[in-house]
């Protein structure tokens, strides 16, 4: 308990997040799970005290989300999280309004370990490096030696020397050699909780804003082959390249309780990469043209909308360095028209790889974060009370849902530390979706591809896993159970 | 594991057909890595739909009143029934509503409780009943209820303070009606802005800070 009088800190949310709070609901419920398969079957006590472990380094995650007159906020507090058997389906409602509740889970089932986070929260790469600190301290208590490497640093990718010295002095770099120092160095004075939910829970732009890090043309800048991005979140704007008038929009029936149609593909990564770099694109635009491909068979991109669209989520921390585990993506939208030149699976995946590239150069995306600023320090912004922003911004995320056909996120290529490398096989990743999409990461040389849909129809997916199959991947597919005939047959 | 021979793929769990094209699986059955999670339905969506039609014929009642004449000697003892069921029932849903910050609940209550008296004093042709008596002793009740549940339950300042200065504000009003001359008896608005005064005084000495941090935290532009 917190001394009498203690109050509380706070921090506001920022723009990215508050488009969650105002489009999230029964079906969409903006909660997304990070899990990992592990050697054994999971012990909930041990990964009670890893969780707890974790928790001291994550201060944000404490975090419970409030609602202020003009903005929500986050506010920290004293509860405590259990690890609790999978009894729910995946990506189940957290945020309640008026219920003070953590705003992540972390459930296990089997063998699988699984963290649910409300996006508002995070995004996906902030809670990949939570998960990481959670199964490095599940793995250390799980199998203890004598000869353990030292426990990982906090964040398991801190950006390279190089783009640090690039950076003309300010605070960030002040912030982000303090981080990599107390990393180092097990001695070094600790900040006290305060200071540290008041840094962890600064938003991602702040901190980029603070430092100059993105001059246009010279930002640290590797071309993104594979953008590991995080869940794919709704646009909060327009595209570099401007979206069709009309696209082509999966419908279907929904399922009966509003759960997510989970379908999930794993399989080796290399066959999948090797098939990507024939066609000369990176994986996740290869895999992106494969869906549309699969829409295409099933009858999408017909002769009324032939235009299938794609939101793709881009991680910023690629180009603009942070620490911050807050949100801190941009979203792009990729599009083919089929029936208006060549519709060869490797000639869409070209064109959607060169769309991509545009909306992905740094300039391109510095002037993006700018905008997003610019949008939540606008006058008129600040005023406008917080239910009406909410309704606001649903009618633009609404918008937005209607140049949609598909959503895809890929985190890209996992690396854990040891020892939760050598236990950890499979890792999973998964949204709650308001349209069909899938989301890619891959760990150990397992790449997993889970499908969500708010349908119960599979047909894209199977035409998905088929023309992985023609080419000769080994696919294999676990499937939850979703239906109410698909429920009463379980056993049978 | 399983394998689809149409799809050609391997399926992991106890699945007699392909999830993706119903074909028949051949070979031994592995389990799944993902749990069958029983179908939940929520009553939160009949709780909304009961909500909000109970809602509509509170309002509707409200309005219905209009259509009767002020001194109309037949419709008095009906009307007085018909309110007190209405009022009591918009209570209770606000309470169900609110149930999980007593402070707010508290606030709300005043606020409707004290409305819902005005418009019936007026359909009964102006008494200034409502100003004079109910009105103040609601306020200042509630100031005294608010008091004894904040400490009983035990709640921390930060989550109370602004519902509690929010309770003060409307417990000062009667000293605006008795200003303006609107009430009949004056002692029951003069305790209840006195009553009010005090509290607000002990709020800003004792608490002022956890109020300047809400009102900041709540605030913030």
């Amino acid at each position: 308990m917190r001394p009498a009088g203690h109050r509380r800190h706070w921090v506001r949310l920022d723009n990215a997040s508050n488009i969650f709070l105002a489009a999230h609901s029964e079906v969409d419920t903006k909660v997304f799970r990070l899990g990992a398969e592990l050697d054994h079957e999971v012990d909930p006590a041990l990964l009670q005290e890893a969780l707890e472990a974790t928790l001291e380094r994550f201060p944000l995650y404490r975090a419970v989300l409030r609602r202020g007159v003009f903005w929500y906020y986050l506010q920290e507090s004293d509860l405590r999280p259990v690890v609790v058997p999978e009894t729910e389906h995946p990506c189940a409602p957290i945020y309640q309004a008026d219920r003070r509740t953590l705003l992540f889970r972390v459930v296990h089932h089997r063998r699988r370990v699984g963290l649910e986070v409300f996006h508002a929260l995070s995004d996906g790469t902030g809670a990949l490096w939570f998960l990481t600190a959670l199964l490095d301290a599940y793995v250390r208590r799980r199998f203890p030696a004598a000869d353990q490497p030292p426990p990982a640093p906090e964040r398991p990718d801190p950006a390279p020397e190089e783009a640090v010295h690039t950076l003309t002095t300010d605070s960030f770099v002040q912030h982000f050699r303090r981080r990599t120092r107390r990393a180092g160095r097990a001695g070094a004075p600790r900040e006290t909780d305060h200071e540290e939910f008041l840094r962890e829970a600064a938003p991602a732009v702040l901190t980029v804003e603070r430092a100059p890090a993105a001059p246009p043309g010279q930002a640290p800048h590797r071309p993104a082959p594979s953008p590991p991005g995080r869940s794919a979140p709704e646009p909060t704007g327009r595209d570099a390249a401007a979206p069709p008038r009309r696209v082509h929009r999966v419908r279907g029936t929904r399922t009966p309780d509003h759960r997510p149609r989970v379908l999930e593909l794993s399989m080796p990564v290399a066959p999948v990469l090797a098939l990507a770099r024939e066609e000369g694109v990176a994986m996740s635009m290869y895999l992106t043209a494969v869906l549309f491909e699969a829409l295409r068979r099933t009858g999408a991109g017909g002769r009324a909308a032939p235009t299938l669209a794609a939101s793709v989520p881009v991680n910023l921390r690629q180009f603009f360095p942070s620490s911050s585990a807050r949100n801190f993506f941009a979203t792009l939208t990729v599009a083919h028209t089929y029936g208006a030149g060549d519709d060869a699976l490797g000639a869409v995946a070209r064109r959607l790889q060169e769309d991509f590239r545009a909306g992905a150069a740094p300039a391109a995306l510095a002037q993006r974060v700018r905008r997003l600023l610019r949008l939540e320090r606008a006058p008129l912004a600040r005023i406008v009370p917080r239910p009406l922003k909410d309704l606001l911004l649903g009618q633009i995320n609404r918008a937005n849902n209607r140049g949609l056909t598909v959503a895809l996120s890929n985190l890209g290529r996992v690396t854990l530390p040891e020892p939760a490398a050598s236990h950890v096989g499979r890792m999973q990743f998964q949204v709650s979706a308001a349209r069909p999409q899938f989301c890619a990461i891959s760990h150990a040389g397992h790449l997993t591809i889970t499908f969500t849909s708010p349908f119960v129809e599979t047909d894209h997916v199977r035409e998905f896993a088929r023309l992985l199959t023609a080419e000769g991947v080994e696919v294999t597919l676990a499937a939850s159970r979703t239906t109410e005939a698909e429920l009463a047959a379980v056993g049978r | 594991m399983r394998r689809c021979p149409d799809c050609r793929l391997a399926v992991e769990g106890e699945w007699a057909r392909c999830p993706l094209c119903t074909a028949p699986l051949t070979g031994e059955s592995a389990p799944s890595p993902l749990p069958a999670v029983p179908l939940r339905f929520t009553r939160r969506r009949v709780l909304r739909v009961l909500t909000l039609t109970s809602l509509a014929v509170i309002g509707l009642s409200f309005l219905a009143q209009l259509l009767f004449d002020a001194d109309r000697e037949s419709i008095g003892a009906l009307r007085s029934i018909w309110l007190g069921v209405v009022a009591t029932w918009l209570v209770v849903l606000v309470a169900a509503g609110k149930r999980r910050n007593l402070a707010k609940f508290v606030v709300y209550l005043v606020a409707l409780a004290g409305g819902v008296c005005v418009y019936w004093d007026y359909l009964t042709g102006w008494d200034a009943w409502s100003l004079t008596y109910v009105v103040p002793i609601l306020c200042a009740s509630s100031l005294v209820g608010l008091m004894i549940t904040v400490r009983v339950i035990r709640m921390p300042v930060g989550d109370h303070v602004v519902y509690t200065g929010l309770t003060v504000l409307l417990g000062l009003t009667p000293l605006v009606f008795l200003a303006l001359g609107w009430v009949g008896t004056a002692i029951p608005s003069a305790l209840c802005g006195a009553l009010s005064l005090v509290v607000l005084a002990a709020l800003l000495t004792m608490r002022g800070g956890a109020v300047r941090h809400e009102l900041a935290t709540r605030l913030h532009l």
